[in-house]
């Protein structure tokens, strides 16, 4: 018994909760950061992150080890914001239309090529992007802060949204044509 | 000349999330097409600028305390229900056992407290190397940019200000510098993904960067690196963890630093 014992205690040297904190701990920024993005207030992007970290300390024995635990955590943290209160509010008031058909996704004018180019140097303009993106729908502003702000990779995305790759792709080229839209609008 | 671009296709070559044969054809494309051109370059030009606007919110520093506290605190649980326990439920043959069960608890616990330092040691040191790594490769960046400092000053009074709205901290500039040293200018920069002052000088011909950031860990413990013949010191002062970089003499660097950490404490 006590060999057994011996051995199973070899085997499994560093509790799962210490690998956990090594594994979750860099990117509590990241996640707060997104959080805050999404929930529009410090208190609730607290909350958030706080109600993740506990689900996933929670959950972590289902997190298979050498799978991306990036996109683990922030499907949780996704997943926990859609049931808040103001995940909840958001998509009560948008609608997601990724079954519109690609004409009207992509309506004319959403690239113009009648212009030589959009001002670059507005591209540059931190606080007019920040403002752009505070005015994006919620499924426009997350897969673009995980493809920007996380460079998570499109199947990366997919996996935190749980929805196919082509409705990743779309909803980017969307979330861009919005702010283009947007910083052009600020002229 | 082929079809223009969609913007799925145009945001997926920003994102280099294109096969191989749709970035042949899409390259085939922009080689004839200024227009399509213009837009690849806008698409990277947004998403680099989205990368920047996106980093607004910092981790406040309690949050941070309090979410450390909530992943260490299941281990000590995890490890009374692990083995030693269930050793002591099943040793139920009188005084010899549940002294067998005592010393086995005190071996096991032992053991743990060990591992547990070594472990901590261990992540310690590679948080370290992590920092150094970054410091230095930020500094190389820097020496290499043909762009001269974001701001442009000699004087502490101009390029402390600076900083207002752009930092969530605030922090001293020396106002007397050891022999040879002249501050240059400043860079916001981040680390970690943390924004952080990067304040520029220079002692004698040799550049230095000095990160300031608001410190997160409150017992992280000063050290000194090296790579490839550059130095790197982390110290930290009441409130900021200050790293610094240079490829000066070490002891006329470590002169600067005491310097620099002495200006964090006056008023």
């Amino acid at each position: 018994m006590t060999l057994l014992l011996w051995r199973r205690a070899e085997r499994d040297p560093v509790p799962r909760t210490s690998v956990f904190e090594e594994l979750a701990l860099p990117l509590l920024p990241a996640l707060y950061n997104v959080a805050f993005w999404l929930s529009r207030n410090p208190a609730d992007a607290e909350d958030l992150v706080q109600e993740t970290i506990v689900k996933s300390l929670r959950g972590f024995q289902s997190f298979e080890p050498g799978t991306n635990f990036k996109a683990w955590i922030f499907r949780i943290l996704r997943n926990t914001y859609l049931t808040s209160r103001s995940g909840l509010a958001a998509l009560r008031t948008v609608a997601l239309d990724d079954e519109l058909a690609e004409a009207e996704l992509h309506p004319e004018g959403a690239i113009d090529r009648g212009t030589p180019e959009l001002n670059f140097i507005r591209l540059n303009d931190r606080a007019a992007l920040e403002s752009a993106m505070e005015a994006l729908p919620p499924p426009l502003l997350e897969v673009i802060l995980l493809c920007d702000v996380e460079e998570m990779k499109y199947r990366e995305i997919a996996a935190v949204l749980d929805i196919p790759i082509g409705t990743v792709m779309s909803r980017i080229a969307r979330a861009r044509a919005a702010l283009r839209q947007a910083l052009e609008s600020r002229v | 000349m082929t079809a223009h671009l969609t913007p799925d296709l145009l945001s997926a070559l920003a994102d280099g999330e294109l096969s191989a044969q749709q970035l042949a054809q899409a390259n085939d494309h922009l080689a004839a097409c200024p227009a399509c051109t213009a837009q690849a370059l806008e698409q990277s030009l947004l998403k680099s600028g989205v990368a920047r606007a996106g980093k607004r919110y910092v981790l406040p520093p309690d949050l941070q305390q309090r979410l450390m506290r909530l992943t260490a605190a299941p281990a000590p649980r995890l490890a009374e229900s692990g083995p030693a326990l269930r050793a002591s439920a099943s040793l139920r043959f009188g005084l010899t056992g549940w002294a067998a069960a005592a010393v086995l608890l005190l071996a096991f616990g032992g053991t743990a407290i060990v591992e547990h330092n070594r472990h901590d040691a261990q992540v310690a040191a590679v948080r370290e190397d992590a920092l150094a790594t970054e410091v230095f490769d930020q500094h190389v960046a820097t020496l290499a940019a043909s762009l001269p400092p974001q701001v442009v000053s000699t004087d502490r009074h101009t390029v402390k200000p600076w900083f207002q709205g752009k930092l969530p901290f605030s922090f001293n500039l020396p106002d007397a510098l050891p022999d040879g040293t002249t501050l240059d200018g400043a860079n916001l920069s981040y680390l970690r993904n943390q924004p952080v002052a990067q304040l520029l000088y220079s002692i004698g011909r040799h550049r230095v960067s000095v990160f300031v950031r608001q410190r997160t860990a409150p017992t992280a413990p000063d050290f000194n690196a090296e790579d490839a013949g550059f130095h790197v010191i982390v110290a930290s002062s009441r409130d900021l963890e200050i790293a610094v970089v240079s490829d000066v003499d070490p002891a006329r660097l470590s002169a600067f630093v005491t310097t620099f950490r002495q200006a964090q404490t006056e008023h």
